[in-house]
Parts: C-alpha cells; sequence; structure tokens
C-alpha cells in the first residue's frame, strides 16, 4: 500500500527526552502519582494546574487544566493507557475516560518510564505525535483543526520560502 | 551563530506558552485581526497584546496595520528555523522534566529528614 515505513516517520515526530534524577524511583512515582503533589510542577510558573481528572489505570481519566496570571487557559483532556506502579505511565489526548476517542487541538501520546540507575533514577518521556501520512489524511477529512493544519501550512510555505531562497 | 541561537532561544520561550501556542494553532489557519485573534480568549486586551509583542519580537508572527485594524500573521521563517512546532512541543516538555526532576529531588530529601530512623540515610 504505502512506501513509506510508518516506523521511520512517527520518529521524526517523537520527542524523547530523558533526565537522571537523583532521587530514588519511589519519589519519581510519589511525584507523578499523587495528583497533589503533580499539580506542583506540572505546568511553569506563575501558571497553575488544575488537575481535573487523576484515575491511574488504564481508560482511567487524566484531565489537566492550566490557568495563566492573565486569564490565559489550556484545557487537555486525555486518559491514562498503561499504569505499571513505580515503572510506566503511558497516557494520551486522543482517548478520553473509557476510552472515548477524541480530537484534541495537541494529539498525543506520552511513555514515561522510571528505571533505577546508579544511585539515582532513569526518567524517560517518550511524546509521540502523528505521522505525516495520518496528519494528511485527517486534514483532507477536516478532522484536526488548529495546530495541524497550521503544522501542513508552515511546512508548506517553509518548503517555498526554501525553494526561493 | 551566537544570533541565531539567541533568535531560536526567543522562538522557544514563544511557543513554551499555552496561550502563545493557541494564537499560532488559530493563525495557522491564516492571518487574522487583533480584535478576532483576542476573541475566544478570556484575558484583557492589555494582557493579551502582550503576548502578541512576545511571539513579534520572536520573530514567530508580524503584524500590520490598515487603518484602524492590526492583522496578524505567522512568519513560517522563524519557526522553520526552530525546526517548525516540534520545537514547542519539545521547549515545553524539556521543561516539564526539569521541573518534575528538581521537584522528586526536593520531595526526596524531605523524606530524608521525615525519615530519622533510617539507619542507611545519607548524610
Amino acid at each position: 500500500m504505502s512506501q513509506q515505513t510508518p516506523a521511520a516517520n512517527a520518529e521524526a515526530q517523537d520527542l524523547v527526552i530523558t533526565r537522571l534524577v537523583r532521587a530514588p524511583r519511589a519519589t519519581l512515582w510519589r511525584a507523578w502519582s499523587d495528583p497533589g503533589l503533580l499539580k506542583e510542577w506540572w505546568c511553569p510558573k506563575p501558571w497553575t494546574t488544575e488537575v481535573r481528572a487523576f484515575d491511574l489505570r488504564p481508560g482511567g481519566a487524566f484531565h489537566t487544566f492550566m490557568q495563566g496570571p492573565d486569564g490565559g487557559t489550556s484545557d487537555n483532556p486525555g486518559s491514562f493507557l498503561e499504569v505499571v506502579p513505580q515503572q510506566r505511565i503511558v497516557f494520551s489526548s486522543l482517548l478520553l475516560d473509557g476510552w472515548r476517542p477524541a480530537t484534541p487541538w495537541m494529539p498525543f501520546t506520552a511513555i514515561i518510564t522510571m528505571a533505577d540507575e546508579g544511585d539515582g533514577t532513569r526518567y524517560v518521556a517518550t511524546v509521540m505525535h502523528p505521522d505525516r501520512a495520518s496528519r494528511d489524511r485527517h486534514a483532507e477529512m477536516g478532522f484536526f483543526d488548529g495546530w495541524n493544519t497550521c503544522i501542513d501550512q508552515l511546512e508548506a510555505l517553509a518548503r517555498a520560502h526554501l525553494a526561493s531562497a | 551563530m551566537a544570533n541565531q541561537s539567541a533568535l531560536l532561544t526567543a522562538v522557544f520561550y514563544a511557543l513554551a506558552d499555552p496561550t502563545r501556542q493557541a494564537i499560532v494553532g488559530v493563525l495557522g489557519r491564516g492571518p487574522a485581526s487583533v480584535s478576532a485573534l483576542a476573541a475566544p480568549f478570556a484575558m484583557a486586551l492589555p494582557s493579551f497584546m502582550k503576548h502578541l509583542s512576545v511571539l513579534e519580537r520572536s520573530g514567530v508572527i508580524r503584524s500590520s496595520k490598515a487603518g484602524r485594524v492590526r492583522t496578524c500573521e505567522l512568519r513560517p521563517k522563524a519557526l522553520a528555523d526552530a525546526e517548525s512546532w516540534l520545537a514547542g512541543q519539545r521547549a515545553t516538555w524539556e521543561a516539564r522534566a526539569d521541573r518534575m526532576s528538581a521537584f522528586a529531588e526536593r520531595l526526596h530529601q524531605e523524606e530524608l529528614i521525615h525519615e530519622p530512623a533510617n539507619p542507611r540515610r545519607k548524610r
């Protein structure tokens, strides 16, 4: 069907962010699994996070609502897909509570892992975004609005700019 | 090169804010007047203008005035330079990982203080 390899495409849209944290795995798990603690670090100050739903199990809601000092807001509903205590959390903006499909402004799935390393913990956040083929398909369907349209338009404009340079 | 790096830093900073990300998302559909852009945001116009000005200084958007209407549009060059929209997402998640790490390390220090009976406690 397609000559493109979806995996190669997907990788180009992935972010892999890693940190070696000087704290035990159990502590990282606390920071992540207790919504009262998560809201302390989830968004940059002076923005504040309200955890509207935090049902830490596959299919459970994970909904954050962020507010800026000047009235700006960012509403981010989603759900957990996989939860392995002290090891792994997978969540997505593409499914809501009970697997209900969503059309988020920023479609992504994030995989958070924690593993012992030396005296500390290796923390890895992998954030996957839709691959080019599905983005195009969705764009044709008029499925996603806003950001994805923006991406496609930017890429076209950037290509035009390079061509004319 | 240093100049280029400073520009990228400005672009990352501009894109790390959820309001400004949303503005860029809207402008991705085409140019828009300031009043049309501001309408969906529940914030005072001066605050909204500050966000536009951060975006404009970073080179992500540009604006022009015709009569009494100021129109904003994306400047794709700045975003292309910053490896496009993905850079904004990277900035968001990198900063979040930094905050999580710092928070967990502080939390760990508190845990040590509140466990005085632990004989293997590090000094």
